[in-house]
């Protein structure tokens, strides 16, 4: 994942030197690393993640020459542990044990050793003879098992920031959390970073959350995480890391083509640029073929994506080849990148960071994203949605971005319709509806332009094909009514029923227009 | 009389485990924290037969502790046998002279079995 720049306003502690994570994801949530010669605390539950975050940070560093000690109170052997880490990528065997090196302090610890003094002793040595630029103590629980007092706890975390300045060594200290959130190493430590797995129904997902940084700004929160063999990658979460946009917006003022002619007529020149623009329609409609041939227009000065959830990337290349779209060859001159991420246990704002990565690295200017409701899966709380999709939006819209988004309409026809994912659409300059009607006993598909902000467009409701040129959007369908409900009937029937009703002759005709 | 065995690891679990497995063998064990607590248990006497020692430990560590053994008469041909987390070519790129290497995590059996051939190796030599 690339490394995102904090931005939030102004920058005030460029001059603190800053210790960089190299876990990716972190630095943003600490708006610039860590603060160096601090002491911060990494505290989770056992599996929490904890060994494996402060290793990672350590054998980076030690890969650019950095010193480290890893030194251990209670914890996992260090053979154990190491064969723990050998499938990590940023684990390196041959920089133990000259940049990193590994020690017990158990004895130190023992209280015929000099309990805490024994320890603070072992490891103001340690530090002087070895020079390490990083420390990681594990098993702080075990120094506060031997503490007499709170006092005593409070001189030992005392005496280790003091070790920390004078020597610049930043170090961390791996705890299993108390509950007690007052325990002087919380209020003496320069940072508390907290490890989660959260629990949700079968699904579990593990969260990272900063309790604070003295001297320095962080995005607040749980920032969900991942480990896999990479290491640790935190994913911050969108709406904390874009509460200010990375750039000012424009208003629209340019019009892109949908890449359907008779389309861009009834929205009076194309769609708006830089905008969001809501495609709803049921399952079948068509919502993907229209963004397929909005894709289409895509090219290498005016790079496409399309982000699905659905459909694969060969299915798609098929469905546009039915329509005389060659996405193949469109994919291989670069206009066009096809991405899948088939529904499963994705992390929200993983996919987030994946969409605007792929944005970003091709400096897409057209995209689809198919659909919605992929995202809407990966939702753990689901009230985050339209704050989620907002921020998204905004974000895409400052990077020039015309963005088509399909949602999927849970009925096929029916009287009632009802905006998916209540408030998504109404975030979108544009909204588009794709419907079946019956009249006859037949099926038509219908499009119409439900909405364009600060723009006219042609209301009417227009039946639509898709043949093997694409879709091609006809005359208004005129002559019938109650057309959105998905039962239309001939308009002069209807007038003719409804005046026979108005004189109580048949009360079960009705007539309904669009709902929400 | 018993061989005497001396056990020079910071990691309290594995001392301890080592220990009890050892004294279970029928030796007799001492042990060190770290390489200068080692030295000094030398320097105490009684000298061991054998001595097992870490790489990595606070204070004195693995090589520092043979390289001060080395400098000393008494100490010189005492049998090592090193036990670490890091590659045995590592290790031998830093210590000359050891009888034995074990890698850990490794089984206590294979540190007993280990430990007899060794010593059965120097009594015969």
């Amino acid at each position: 994942m690339t490394e995102l720049e904090p931005n939030a306003a102004g920058n005030d502690d460029a001059e603190i030197k800053r210790v960089q994570s190299y876990v990716p994801g972190l630095d943003t949530i600490l708006c610039g690393g860590f603060l160096s010669g601090g002491v911060y605390l990494i505290q989770g539950l056992a599996g929490a993640g904890k060994t494996v975050l402060a290793s990672q940070i350590i054998y980076s560093h030690a890969a650019q020459g950095e010193r480290a000690l890893f030194v251990t109170v209670l914890g996992e052997n260090h053979g154990r542990m190491m064969a723990h880490l050998r499938p990590m990528r940023f684990f390196d065997e041959s920089l133990v044990p000259d940049r990193v090196t590994y020690i017990s302090a158990y004895q130190a610890l023992d209280e015929d050793e000099g309990g805490l003094k024994g320890l603070t002793a072992l490891l103001r040595g340690e530090v002087q003879a070895r020079g390490p630029m990083l420390l990681v103590l594990d098993g702080l629980s075990a120094v506060e098992a031997r503490a007499g007092s709170r006092f005593e706890m409070k001189r030992f975390t005392h005496e280790l920031q003091a070790l920390a300045l004078a020597t610049d060594c930043t170090m961390f200290v791996l705890n299993s959390p108390s509950g007690a959130a007052s325990m002087p190493e919380h209020t003496l430590v320069d940072g508390v970073i907290e490890l989660q797995q959260r629990i949700y129904a079968l699904r579990s997902e593990r969260r990272l959350l900063v309790h604070k940084t003295r001297g320095s700004r962080y995005l607040e929160g749980e920032h969900p995480f991942r480990i896999t063999d990479a290491g640790i990658t935190v994913f911050p979460r969108i709406e904390a890391q874009f509460t200010f946009l990375t750039a000012p917006g424009s208003a629209p003022r340019r019009r892109v083509s949908s890449g359907i002619a008779s389309l861009d007529g009834l929205l009076q020149g194309g769609l708006p640029a830089a905008t969001m623009v809501s495609l709803v329609g049921p399952a079948g409609a068509g919502k993907t073929t229209l963004g397929l041939q909005f894709l289409s227009e895509s090219s290498a000065g005016e790079p496409g994506l399309l982000f699905g959830c659905y459909e694969s990337p060969d299915r798609l290349r098929l469905k546009a080849e039915s329509m005389g779209l060659d996405l193949a060859a469109a994919e291989q001159r670069g206009g066009i990148e096809l991405l899948w991420y088939p529904v499963g246990e994705h992390i929200l704002d993983e996919l987030a960071y994946r969409l605007l990565e792929a944005v970003r690295r091709r400096g897409v200017k057209r995209l689809v994203i198919d659909g919605v409701s992929g995202f809407q899966q990966a939702a753990l709380e689901l009230e985050r949605m339209v704050r989620f999709w907002s921020v998204l939006s905004s974000e895409l819209r400052v990077l020039g971005v015309t963005t088509l988004h399909t949602l999927e309409l849970p009925e096929l026809m029916g009287a009632e319709i009802r905006a998916p994912l209540g408030g998504v659409s109404a975030l979108a300059e544009v909204l588009i509806l794709l419907r079946y009607v019956e009249l006859q006993s037949r099926l038509f598909r219908l499009i119409s332009v439900f909405k364009v902000r600060d723009g006219a467009f042609d209301p009417t409701i227009r039946e639509f094909a898709i043949t093997d040129a694409g879709i091609v959007v006809g005359k208004p369908f005129e002559g019938v009514e109650a057309v959105l409900s998905g039962m239309a009937r001939e308009a002069a029937k209807v007038a003719a029923r409804g005046a026979a009703a108005d004189s109580g002759a048949d009360p079960s005709v009705e007539h309904r227009g669009p709902a929400g | 009389m018993n061989e005497l065995v001396l056990i020079v690891e910071d990691e309290f679990a594995i001392a301890d485990l080592l220990e009890m497995a050892l004294t279970d063998g029928g030796y007799r064990v001492v042990t060190a924290a770290n390489g200068r607590q080692g030295l000094e248990h030398l320097a105490q006497g009684p000298i061991p037969d054998l001595l097992i020692s870490d790489f990595m430990m606070p204070v004195l560590d693995g090589p520092g502790l043979l390289r001060a053994m080395r400098e000393t008469e008494a100490q010189r041909d005492i049998p090592c046998i090193i036990m670490s987390s890091i590659p045995e070519a590592s290790v031998r790129a830093r210590i000359e002279g050891y009888a034995g290497f074990l890698r850990k995590p490794f089984r206590i059996s294979d540190m007993v079995q280990l430990v007899a051939s060794v010593l059965a190796a120097s009594e015969g030599g």
